[in-house]
């Protein structure tokens, strides 16, 4: 079965789970990032100039130019939960492949090999290898043990209609109740018909046909929504 | 189709989670995507290079140009894998490049969500009105992530592209003479081929995960209009109970049978699954040896290898570098002569000197600065009582006297065990706490350490206790030496 999903079994016999991140939305996050980064040092350089151009001033834009290229990420990756402006505006971040944190260690790693990466023309030894293992991890992700991830929104509640919960009459699993909640409450996107195709599948719960038996699924979704 | 064989987890997702979807489908089936999109355009690209051999860049033109007609076996490959089946007849697939072509490589060439139409075209079929009203209901709010699709992987071919000339630039030595540019920075001839072939090779490369992500997208939307997800959750759900129906007929009829066994061979009974002490151990013993229990595992880690060979008897390196530093002193007066220096010397005085004000003048908040404060908030009522300073008379015994003859006996001993209480938390900052019972108060007295005063509280909270729940009332006397004990013990007066 594929999936972009990644999950990871933690001690207590728990899982958590991620949507891993591929090459397209990690190019806009960068290349957010790179004009972000341009900007500073456009002006960084024109404020080094009042300073001379030869010693001082020169000295002082190198120094920033290094600390902006080596750090940029590490610092936002450290300090803001993994993600980068970048990454923030496309919703990913960077977390560590068991699903903590990423550390001051993991994020150096990763970034001081995106010399690596970017070889031989602007990272296509990171696309690759991003492209050649199922969890999207480039060289710097691998040796890093980190990985991309998308950072889940918290769900909108959907506006409630009026309507009469019926308790199912026999015992359903959880996730065969989110399904009945899900087709609550996506009953407004789908056609009239495919609603009573799908609603035909359930007849041995509902013991309903037709437009009877998507009410009744509706119903039943309304009650495990806690409605009484 | 059959929702069955759904190859992918079926679930909402967002766009770009679409994208990365597609990504992992032409991971998967990049052998079958590859094999589709070469048999058509193998043998083009040869015809083209051969008419074109002495400016192959156009060939490249024409193969990018064409790219809709050789997308669409892929296309179709992947739906067929998609649900798990047989690629199909050889004549449905002929026709398949052909079918409503002409749009696709004149105006829609330059759509900039190409891949995320196809499929309309490809798999169902559909021409005109009816294809644009199929897309005007497909595309939702997709678009930008289509078109982000088209750019980026757009992106990734230039990038392969180039990333292959300058690969090979890097490992192909100079003296082979092969040269990209003449001398007048136009492209030559072997240069034209080698941009051409590495064009190619870029566009076949990038175009399984250009079209697979564009599929997926489709997809994402109609999983997401047509509830797929909901339809396979509920088929799982009713055979789940159709399973359980034909269980639970299956386990009476045993039960049925196996009730006609005991009557007619009752000793068959006692055969049943039953383990004594000894065969229960070797069970467990062999449970315990799986792999569940004693797996063994190779842990491998770097070690600093010259740890434990570290010679005691030389001398430390850091202890020679000290002391080499130290010899930098021995001509400090030449340094001194410096007036510069001297002005050094002064500044970093001085800035010791700041340093050192500072720290007397802010020592004190400076070393509370970690300490957990205090709590200051004392209740202003405890057990009912009023302990403000401000609702005591100002002399408490004369007070407390005058309501003991008018016999408010309550009045009297209330008022002197709330003033007593009330002078505690101002005089000695005893932490009270409205939770806190009497006795508790008491205790907390004892704990501040000072005997007399300890010892006048336990009387008075007793003398109080007994009054206030006992209703027994104190001698005259007794109040007396309690006003005279709060007096030397708990007045402005004392001590």
């Amino acid at each position: 079965m594929l999936d972009t999903r990644y999950r990871v079994e933690i001690p207590g016999g728990i899982n958590l789970e991620a949507q891993v991140v591929g090459p397209v939305p990690r190019f806009f996050a960068f290349a957010i990032d790179l004009g972000i980064r341009g900007i500073i040092i456009f002006v960084l350089s024109l404020l080094s100039i009042p300073l001379g151009s030869g010693g001082m001033g020169g000295g002082f834009f190198l120094i920033f130019l290094f600390v902006i290229e080596w750090l940029y990420p590490v610092l936002f990756e450290v300090f803001s939960r993994g993600q980068t402006p970048g990454k923030k505006l496309l919703k990913i971040s960077v977390i560590k492949d068991d699903l903590s944190p990423v550390t001051l260690g993991a994020s150096m790693v990763r970034n001081l090999l995106r010399t690596v990466d970017f070889l031989p023309l602007f990272y296509l030894v990171g696309l690759v290898t991003m492209l050649s293992n199922q969890r999207f991890q480039r060289l710097g992700d691998l040796a890093a043990g980190t990985l991309v991830i998308s950072v889940p929104e918290s769900a909108k509640p959907a506006a409630m209609q009026e309507i009469m919960p019926l308790a199912p009459s026999t015992s359903l699993l959880r996730p065969e109740q989110t399904s009945i909640i899900e087709f609550l409450q996506r009953s407004n996107q789908l056609s009239e018909p495919r609603q009573q195709e799908l609603a035909s599948i359930l007849e041995g719960i509902t013991h309903e046909k037709g437009d009877n038996g998507v009410e009744q699924l509706r119903r039943i979704g309304a009650w495990f929504l806690g409605v009484r | 189709m059959n929702l069955d064989k759904l190859q992918v987890n079926a679930c909402l997702r967002s766009g770009w989670q679409a994208i990365d979807l597609g990504f992992l489908m032409a991971r998967a089936w990049w052998r079958q995507i590859y094999i589709a999109s070469l048999l058509p355009l193998l043998p083009l690209t040869l015809v083209l290079l051969l008419v074109f051999s002495q400016s192959p860049l156009w060939s490249l033109l024409f193969i990018w140009w064409l790219k809709p007609f050789w997308e669409r076996l892929p296309l179709y490959i992947a739906s067929r894998m998609l649900f798990d089946e047989e690629p199909g007849t050889w004549s449905n697939m002929k026709s398949l490049p052909l079918k409503d072509i002409l749009p696709w490589l004149l105006w829609r060439r330059f759509s900039v969500q190409r891949a995320f139409d196809n499929p309309v075209t490809v798999l169902e079929e559909l021409k005109g009105t009816a294809r644009r009203e199929r897309l005007r209901i497909l595309h939702g709010r997709y678009t930008d992530v289509a078109l982000g699709n088209q750019l980026v992987c757009f992106c990734f071919e230039l990038l392969v592209a180039f990333g292959l000339v300058v690969m090979l630039d890097f490992f192909t030595p100079d003296t082979l003479g092969i040269r990209l540019y003449d001398s007048f920075g136009d492209l030559t001839l072997s240069g034209e081929w080698i941009f051409t072939l590495a064009g190619i090779a870029a566009i076949t490369l990038v175009m399984p995960f250009h079209t697979m992500a564009g599929f997926a997208l489709y997809l994402n939307r109609r999983i997401e209009l047509e509830a797929w997800d909901i339809e396979i959750s509920f088929r799982n759900l009713a055979n789940r109970k159709q399973r359980a129906t034909s269980h639970r007929a299956g386990m009476v009829s045993a039960i049925v049978f196996a009730g006609l066994m005991t009557l007619t061979m009752p000793a068959a009974v006692d055969a049943a699954v039953e383990h004594d002490h000894e065969s229960s151990r070797q069970l467990i013993e062999s449970v315990l040896q799986g792999q569940d229990f004693g797996e063994e595992r190779t842990v491998r880690k770097w070690r600093f290898k010259g740890w434990s060979e570290a010679d005691d008897e030389t001398i430390p390196e850091w202890v020679i570098d000290f002391l080499e530093w130290l010899e930098l002193f021995k001509d400090w007066a030449e340094v001194l002569s410096n007036i510069a220096a001297w002005v050094k010397v002064l500044l970093v005085l001085a800035f010791a000197g700041l340093l050192f004000y500072l720290f007397r003048r802010y020592r004190g908040p400076l070393s509370r600065l970690g300490r957990r404060q205090p709590e200051k908030t004392a209740p202003e009522v405890l057990f009912g009582l009023d302990v403000t300073p401000e609702s005591l008379p100002p002399d408490v015994p004369a007070r407390v006297m005058a309501l003991w003859a008018e016999a408010g006996y309550r009045e009297a001993l209330s008022l002197l065990y709330r003033a007593s209480l009330s002078r505690l938390i101002d005089k000695y900052e005893l932490a009270f706490r409205a939770s806190h019972t009497e006795a508790e108060c008491a205790a907390l007295v004892r704990a501040h350490g000072i005997d007399s005063l300890s010892e006048y509280f336990w009387q008075l909270t007793n003398a109080w206790r007994r009054l206030a729940y006992g209703h027994q009332l104190p001698e005259s006397e007794t109040i007396k030496g309690l006003c005279d004990g709060w007096t030397a013990e708990l007045s402005d007066e004392s001590q």
